[in-house]
């Protein structure tokens, strides 16, 4: 068994990876340290001068490097043995390895999918809470928790969505911040840029909340469909998440079998006059009413 | 009235329509730039309420008060229901503000009809065109056409909005004209028309101004009427062909307050909604015909999907051998779809397909295992009178409905 440590990035097992490739080390003879710090005596751990200018690099297709970067981004207990595993066969030749049929290639499709859809939940659940408008700092903050390492590569995003507006979003692992102009990444996440984005919540949310009520139809009620687009894991981080069992049970108590939000049912309506020809009388435009 | 209190009416009487699509629109990118705003092609939805439908837009009715007295709307005119009115100054504020919060990918504007059908539809333009010139908003713009409005405020409309949309509200003509008694087939067509030729011109002409690159779509309203879902199917089809509609949505009638006596007053049909979805799906992405799902007048079957139930009623074509069939036929096994057929063919290129590997590629198996030879399987149940596959695979067990 072979000790490999690296710094637990993908750029640093990148690089030893390549050098074990290189050397023929097959996948069952490594053992991966992402803690990078175990480095023993009798580690022999090889470092980017370790590669041999003399032998030929091993050829790999560009996009499996993508997709294994992508997939590194998987957190569990191991995450490297398999990219390596794959690595190794596609360099032989076996390109089945990294299709989603295959063995290994299923579980590489597998973490890929996964992070695909976490970068996809910080893009629709993460919410953004504005800061007072004379306040130092970003005007924009965001407490989110994915559950893979997509923070940094999925956030790009948010430069497109909000333009010069400034943002920052903090994790219980990692935070990114941007200035207008460029991304700031740290790892971990500054204590001071955690105590930011707990912002408390501004009266602007009661008008979201009460959307989110009003658009729900009640006849429809569905818990199934809802959790499973909505995994119940985001719900504390969501403004609405609280509202979300209180809009269940009085839908099932069948306070109302009609669709129509308890909010609006509980207001006085009005009919409106049929108009009297084809030009509507001025009398039924609301616009008079403002 | 208060903002917040006409959000509430005006939500409320907006969610009727199914639609919430925020997808297709062309990549744009706030970067670097003033105002806010992106697109990417891909929809995002932002949150889901207890009914299990998404929120991508704000969804609301500019004005909710109407002269039109269609029997199935809650806002109708005989309808005892809070009426208001946004200022479109309100309904900027409100999209931007949830915007920069993250909750929605764009706006999805209505309106009642109020004074004409003109006044109204330059209303709703007024609104985008706050968004688009004075915000520079580049999110999403979905706005719906008042079918007799003139062609020219349709044209204008495009030039802002992502997508456009006409509801056809109901399958059948003669249903319109029962319950929908101030609109017409005729110029709802129209409208549907103008939009079709207005992306067609932006399409062809070099230097034509940009025209709903997210398209058309349509609802239908499902249970309100008798129509039956065959007659559902070929309207739809017909729509597509006709119009090259991205989608016609199908929304189960719910049943609204002080219900008038003409439309039901009953739980809104969900599993047959959720049947001509799938049927829809089938023909825009699988090349079905309506006449392959149902080869008469009559409903689709609840108890099980459109694709098995082709399938149960076609086994002269199976099983198929999925180291031999051509793609397309790979798909219309029950159980697999477009994606785990082109997966299934690239991973042919490399070895023979065994049964294993649909494990791995997350085929609905227990529907697929009659209907496919594999290189170490073949069916037992190859022989099997359809009818009792049927009970096998149905999704509501026989004995349910003694309850």
């Amino acid at each position: 068994m072979r000790n490999a440590p690296f710094d637990g990035s993908f750029i640093g097992w990148r690089t030893v990876a390549r050098s074990l490739l290189q050397q023929g080390i097959a996948p069952h003879q490594v053992n991966w340290r992402p803690d990078g710090d175990s480095m023993s005596l009798f580690d022999q751990s090889p470092t980017a001068a370790d590669l041999d200018a003399t032998k030929p690099a091993p050829r790999i297709p560009r996009q499996l490097l993508e997709l294994l970067e992508s997939a590194a981004c998987f957190r569990m207990e191991d995450r490297w043995s398999l990219l390596y595993r794959i690595l190794w066969r596609v360099a032989q030749g076996d390109r089945a390895a990294m299709l989603p049929g295959d063995i290994d290639g299923s579980q590489l499709h597998k973490r890929l999918k996964a992070v695909r859809r976490e970068a996809h939940h910080l893009h629709a659940f993460l919410r953004f809470q504005p800061r007072p408008e004379n306040a130092e700092g970003p005007q924009l903050v965001a407490w989110h928790e994915p559950a893979h390492d997509i923070l940094a590569s999925a956030s790009g995003h948010f430069a497109e969505r909000l333009g010069r507006t400034t943002w920052l979003i903090a994790t219980p692992d990692d935070g990114i911040y941007w200035d207008g102009h460029v991304l700031h990444y740290q790892r971990p996440c500054p204590p001071e840029w955690q105590r930011l984005a707990h912002t408390p919540e501004d009266n602007g949310q009661a008008l979201w909340l009460a959307y989110y009520g009003s658009t729900f139809n009640p006849a429809r009620l569905n818990r199934s469909a809802l959790e499973t687009s909505l995994p119940v894991r985001f719900w504390k981080n969501l403004p609405e998440g609280p509202l979300i069992p209180q809009l269940m049970s009085q839908a099932r108590a069948g306070v109302q079998r009609d669709g129509q939000a308890e909010a609006v049912a509980g207001r006085g309506g009005k009919r409106i006059s049929r108009p009297a020809h084809a030009t509507v009388s001025e009398n039924a435009d609301p616009a008079l009413r403002h | 009235m208060q903002l917040i209190e006409k959000l509430t009416v005006l939500a409320d009487a907006a969610k009727y329509d199914a639609s919430c699509a925020s997808s297709g629109a062309p990549n744009r990118s706030s970067k670097g730039k003033s105002g806010i705003g992106s697109t990417t092609g891909m929809g995002i939805c932002h949150s889901f309420t207890p009914d299990g439908r998404c929120v991508a837009l704000l969804k609301i009715l500019l004005t909710n008060f109407c002269l039109y007295d269609c029997q199935y709307c809650v806002n109708r005119r005989s309808s005892d229901v809070p009426r208001a009115r946004f200022t479109p100054e309100e309904v900027v504020t409100l999209t931007l503000d949830f915007y920069k919060r993250n909750c929605i990918s764009g706006l999805f504007l209505s309106s009642g009809i109020i004074r004409s059908a003109d006044y109204t539809m330059e209303q709703l333009i007024r609104v985008a065109k706050l968004l688009r010139e004075e915000h520079e908003f580049r999110g999403y713009i979905h706005l719906k056409t008042i079918p007799d409005a003139d062609p020219l405020l349709i044209a204008e409309a495009g030039r802002y909005a992502d997508r456009l949309s006409v509801n056809i509200e109901l399958p059948t003509e003669s249903s319109l004209i029962r319950l929908a008694p101030e609109k017409q087939v005729r110029t709802i067509k129209q409208a549907m028309h103008s939009i079709h030729q207005g992306e067609h011109q932006a399409r062809e002409e070099k230097g034509s101004p940009r025209f709903a690159p997210a398209g058309q779509s349509t609802q239908m309203i499902i249970g309100a009427d008798a129509t039956d879902d065959s007659t559902i199917l070929h309207t739809a089809a017909s729509l597509y062909g006709e119009y090259r509609l991205r989608r016609v949505y199908y929304s189960a009638f719910s049943p609204i307050p002080q219900s008038p006596n003409t439309v039901p007053f009953e739980a809104p049909p969900l599993l047959r909604e959720h049947r001509l979805y799938q049927a829809d799906f089938l023909l825009r992405g699988y090349g079905f015909e309506v006449g392959e799902l149902l080869s008469g007048p009559g409903n689709l079957a609840l108890d099980i999907d459109p694709k098995l139930a082709w399938a149960l009623n076609n086994r002269e074509h199976f099983p198929v051998d999925l180291n031999r069939a051509e793609p397309a036929m790979i798909a219309r096994v029950p159980g697999i779809g477009v994606l785990s057929a082109k997966r299934l063919v690239a991973l042919r290129r490399q070895k023979r397909i065994r049964f294993e590997d649909l494990t791995r590629l997350r085929c609905a198996l227990e529907k697929a295992k009659p209907f496919i030879v594999t290189q170490d399987y073949h069916p037992q149940q190859a022989g099997s009178e359809s009818l009792l596959l049927r009970q096998q695979l149905s999704e509501t067990p026989a004995q349910m409905a003694l309850w």
